[in-house]
């Protein structure tokens, strides 16, 4: 294959695979990784080292909006990043004793968990208002954000430990295969800290960029970050995702969601199957 | 607006951000013509060959002199690389930018907090090349 040829088609498949994340509510990173190892035949190494600077730019491209409309939690936000980016340090450390048919083993299974959510829907409505205790006030992990129907929501942090530690395991997660993990940061702050979807959401998006680039520059040094594959991945992913977010604030259709999720869960299961043999 | 107005701090971080995300995207941009224009029409089995046994694993340049030199010879690989360096300081730059604005709200918790976000990033950048185990 020409070079030319190879940049094409990882171009195109990059910003369908950022639209189809962005529609499903996932990242691009974990749709991008199946494609380019079974579609074709990318060592699964560099596909993670392609996703993880990938997810860099969605994420602080989608993160810059958040922010300035003030849905993010920076305090909450700054907090949790002690977590994630300390788990993605050790995950890019196993990663590097990982062979090949581990990580699309774990890959597959945790592809698989990261739908559960899709099928029954999480915590959409804002949960009651816990009052602000212990290291959650001295922390002053708290705020509140104004709804689409102008309302302002008060909301306070229950439980910051919990939090911190499940933000490591989903840090472990995202440094290792090289995906955001936003599933399981948003897990963690919807049940241990009880914080409303909206802020659980646009804080996990802000926390993706800082935990990826923990884990990016392990990736980068030990050269797994291959140019030739990071410049299309990442520059498609960006398109793919701006385009989704578009698509995805005019129209909220279930059944293309549903559609999506069963195409990821057979990905999923492909690689799992793989991985072991069958 | 003063540093200290929480609107001016979201407003800031998310300059950052978005700067960053532009500033890489046209850099690597500019490689991929430049990789189009030199090599092109070139076979990619040179350019994605893997090596599990030596670091770096792939055949570009991943050190700072290395990356140097090969810009120098205006290298369109070294100059995607440069726009993925762009991208990588990206979120490390918002992160400094905060210690500094929660300096300017005297919120010290936080600067201590942020700070350590700061020094683990700065960790597993410069400080873990030197670290045999991290290689693998």
């Amino acid at each position: 294959m020409l070079i030319v040829e190879l940049l094409i088609i990882m171009f195109l498949v990059s910003i369908a695979a950022g639209l189809v994340g962005s529609l499903v509510g996932l990242g691009g990173g974990v749709v991008v990784i199946p494609i380019l190892t079974i579609g074709l035949g990318v060592d699964i190494h560099y596909a993670i080292g392609a996703s993880i600077v990938s997810v860099i730019a969605t994420s602080s491209g989608a993160a810059a909006t958040y922010v300035r409309d003030k849905m993010t939690n920076l305090r909450v936000g700054m907090f949790l990043e002690l977590g994630t980016t300390s788990g993605a340090i050790v995950g890019a450390l196993i990663a590097a004793y990982a062979n090949s048919v581990i990580l699309e083993l774990v890959f597959g299974v945790i592809l698989l968990a990261s739908l559960l959510p899709l099928i029954r829907q999480i915590g959409e409505d804002v949960p009651e208002n816990p009052e602000l205790s212990g290291l959650s006030k001295k922390l002053k992990l708290t705020g509140s954000y104004v709804e689409t129907d102008g309302s302002t929501v008060d909301y306070n942090a229950t439980r910051p430990v919990e939090g911190l530690a499940g933000m490591v395991v989903a840090g472990l997660i995202s440094g290792l295969l090289g995906i955001g993990s936003g599933t399981f940061k948003v897990l963690s702050m919807d049940l241990a800290m009880k914080l409303p979807m909206k802020v659980s959401t646009t804080t996990s998006n802000f926390m993706i960029g800082v935990t990826a680039a923990a884990s990016a520059g392990i990736y980068f040094v030990r050269g797994d970050v291959n140019p030739v594959i990071v410049a299309p991945v990442a520059l498609g992913i960006l398109i793919g995702a701006f385009v989704g977010a578009r698509l995805l604030t005019r129209a909220r259709n279930p059944t293309v969601r549903k559609l999506f999720a069963i195409v990821l869960a057979l990905a999923g299961a492909e690689m799992v199957l793989r991985a072991l043999g069958i | 607006m003063t540093p200290s107005d929480p609107d001016s701090m979201n407003a800031i971080i998310s300059k950052v951000l978005r700067y960053g995300v532009v500033l890489s995207s046209a850099v690597i941009a500019l490689g991929v013509v430049l990789l189009v224009a030199h090599d092109g029409f070139s076979q990619v089995a040179a350019f994605l060959s893997y090596n599990p046994s030596q670091i770096p694993h792939g055949s570009f340049p991943v050190s700072f002199d290395g990356l140097a030199a090969s810009l120098a010879k205006g290298s369109p690989i070294a100059v995607i690389e440069l726009g993925v360096l762009v991208l990588l300081a990206t979120p490390v730059s918002r992160v400094l930018f905060s210690i500094f604005l929660f300096a300017a709200e005297h919120n010290r918790t936080y600067v201590y907090i942020t700070l350590t976000v700061f020094i683990l990033l700065l960790f597993s950048m410069l400080v873990t090349p030197y670290i045999p185990i991290f290689g693998g």
